[in-house]
């Protein structure tokens, strides 16, 4: 106690020798935040080095860190498995994502520069019910949900996957907000060229929304590549699913035989691992700004 | 075109209250038609035919001879759904229990994750801003990644032979639990050991949010006001409980809103970890509704049930509401 107000009226006298004065506190940070680094690394590092394992050496009790063998059999017999047309579920996964991803910026922007930039009778209640629609989890209407696509006969295609999610309340909250701070000079200045209201929607609205777009798009993209309850429900049949159900699959096929399991997680979390070191920034800067869960 | 931007000119003032002019209500209504009708199909009726079958013995296996396939051998039966959740079968109970796990798990995910990001916050707003982004980005790692992965992930970590976890416990000398995900008889504090296990790999994949929110508004506190701070004598301590979290009020609601709401609706860790075994001991709400619903079929059940996890969520935002009007600090 007495040690910590002596070190605090120090740095009252001379703020500059805090941070210089006190180099065990900030070894003791640094030391936390690596342990927290460690703890968020290792599980990955670990299924990876398990992966690239004989399978002889996953059974050993107790297991090694660093395989005594490194071997790519895993991934191999993954590759060649006649039961797994990998490609296949790549691209399953990445045609639900893209098309979702495409559909979401295309409704989300075009409402949402509606919604900041026009007055029209009933703006309020419509714009109150995509607030409402924010509030009610999927879990909650997915039955009804599920019977509309029996009745639209889309249970077990992928447009089933796609269909109920084109229009994304929290996208177009998110649009009508970064649009409500844009110029209305520039829009009359493009009125006044003899614009119409769609192309100025595409020419002057669009090309301005980079940063959103793209963070919504990121995050309907991971939203979509990592979904697992809603496949679960739509597709049946084995070549339609996804990469998540694929991974369930499998791990209840190959259930002891960590080695594989480890090697087709890995297959599953690295493509969204390349999306995110490339988009690091936004996504984080993103979730910063709107609070996105 | 000229013409209509002259008459919008000579109408400026009164463009604003009353409206459109015609070319703007084409397109304005052009684009809102399609997208409300889609709504409407997509997001107005499930909401309203979950309450309706809410109140119906529905299962779409059978044929109706209603609306909808209600009626007939899908009867209406008023409130018995509401009912069966208080009464003694062994469908109430379970339902019971899974509502209890459900909010013990979004309780204490809550506890803990406050507990480390919060702290975890201030520690890397404190480094130098060229780790602070490294740092950042790879804590934020586990949020982004497959769900599935990561439940298969730690599944394996808990295994109680080849698991990295009992492995570590032993290297450091201490007694490892013999089994963490199907011991129903290994109890933390009254919590399912199971439960612990699958708080803690939660809590693993998602602190990441938070910890990524707390930072922005950490950087969002003026630095006179921790000057003045230092000035008056305040050390790291007083400062972070009379400085720091009064002034995060704000953005702490909003997290304990978003982290206890999305608690609520955990379904894949339960499901590809525990299967919520054993003995319904990692049954969540979820799972709960999905597996009546999808599995047995019971739609008029199960819709039941989502109406309670929807009237928790409702709970859980009016009450931030509430707070927020009440308490506003600056």
């Amino acid at each position: 106690m007495s040690a910590v107000q002596l070190a605090a009226s120090s740095s009252q006298q001379t703020p500059h020798r805090r941070r210089s004065a006190r180099p065990l506190v900030c070894l003791l940070v640094y030391a936390i935040l690596l342990l927290g680094l460690a703890v968020t690394l290792v599980p990955f590092i670990w299924i990876l080095l398990t992966s690239l394992k004989p399978a002889s050496e996953i059974v050993r009790i107790p297991p090694t860190f660093f395989p005594e063998r490194w071997t790519l059999d895993s991934y191999r017999t993954i590759f060649t498995d006649p039961k797994v047309p990998l490609a296949r579920f790549y691209f399953n996964s990445a045609f639900v994502a893209i098309s979702r991803v495409l559909i979401t910026l295309f409704t989300s922007s075009l409402a949402g520069y509606i919604f900041a930039k026009y007055t029209f009778r009933g703006k309020n209640l419509l714009f109150g019910f995509i607030l409402v629609q924010l509030m009610i989890p999927f879990q909650v209407v997915m039955i009804p949900a599920y019977l509309i696509l029996v009745q639209l006969r889309l249970i077990d295609t992928l447009w089933g996957l796609i269909i109920p999610s084109m229009v994304d309340a929290f996208g177009i909250f998110l649009m009508r907000q970064f649009i409500s701070t844009f110029p209305n000079d520039l829009l009359d200045a493009a009125r006044i060229d003899g614009a119409g209201e769609f192309t100025l929607y595409r020419r002057v609205v669009m090309p301005n929304l980079g940063a959103p777009l793209a963070t919504l798009g990121i995050f309907t993209f991971m939203a979509t590549w990592n979904d697992y309850l809603w496949p679960l429900i739509v597709i049946t049949t084995h070549e339609r699913r996804t990469l998540p159900l694929l991974l369930t699959w499998y791990t209840s096929q190959h259930g002891q035989r960590y080695d594989l399991t480890m090697a087709a997680s890995i297959l599953v979390l690295l493509p969204i691992l390349v999306v995110y070191i490339f988009f690091q920034r936004w996504i984080v800067r993103g979730v910063a700004l709107t609070g996105m869960k | 075109m000229t013409q209509a931007v002259m008459a919008r000119h000579a109408g400026e003032p009164r463009k604003e209250r009353s409206g459109l002019r015609p070319g703007q209500r084409v397109f304005v209504w052009g684009s809102l038609i399609p997208i409300f009708l889609y709504l409407g199909v997509f997001a107005l009726f499930p909401m309203v035919w979950v309450v309706v079958l809410s109140f119906f013995n529905y299962s779409p296996v059978r044929v109706g001879d209603g609306p909808l396939g209600l009626g007939g051998r899908n009867p209406f039966i008023g409130l018995d759904n509401f009912a069966a959740m208080f009464a003694d079968t062994r469908a109430g109970q379970i339902f019971r229990i899974s509502v209890k796990n459900t909010l013990i798990f979004a309780f204490l995910v809550l506890v803990v994750n406050l507990a480390i990001t919060l702290p975890l916050a201030v520690l890397v707003e404190s480094v130098h801003n060229r780790v602070k982004g490294l740092f950042r980005a790879i804590y934020f790692l586990p949020t982004v990644s497959s769900a599935v992965a990561v439940a298969i992930m730690w599944g394996y970590v808990y295994h109680p032979q080849q698991g990295l976890l009992n492995n570590f416990i032993k290297l450091i000398g201490l007694t490892p639990p013999k089994a963490w995900l199907t011991d129903p008889s290994a109890f933390v504090f009254g919590v399912p050991l199971a439960m612990i296990a699958v708080i803690i790999a939660y809590v693993w994949m998602d602190f990441g949010y938070n910890l990524v929110i707390f930072i922005a508004a950490l950087q969002g506190i003026p630095h006179e006001l921790r000057d003045a701070a230092h000035i008056d004598g305040a050390t790291g301590w007083s400062e972070f409980f009379h400085i720091t979290i009064p002034l995060l009020r704000p953005t702490l609601l909003l997290v304990c809103t978003l982290t206890m709401i999305s608690s609520f609706q955990v379904f894949v860790i339960f499901q590809v970890m525990t299967g919520g075994g054993p003995q319904n001991q990692t049954r969540s709400l979820t799972m709960e509704i999905y597996e009546n619903a999808f599995r047995y079929q019971a739609m008029g059940w199960a819709a039941s049930m989502s109406l309670v996890l929807f009237a928790m969520v409702l709970i859980v935002t009016l009450v931030q509401f509430r707070i927020l009007r009440t308490d506003w600090e600056y």
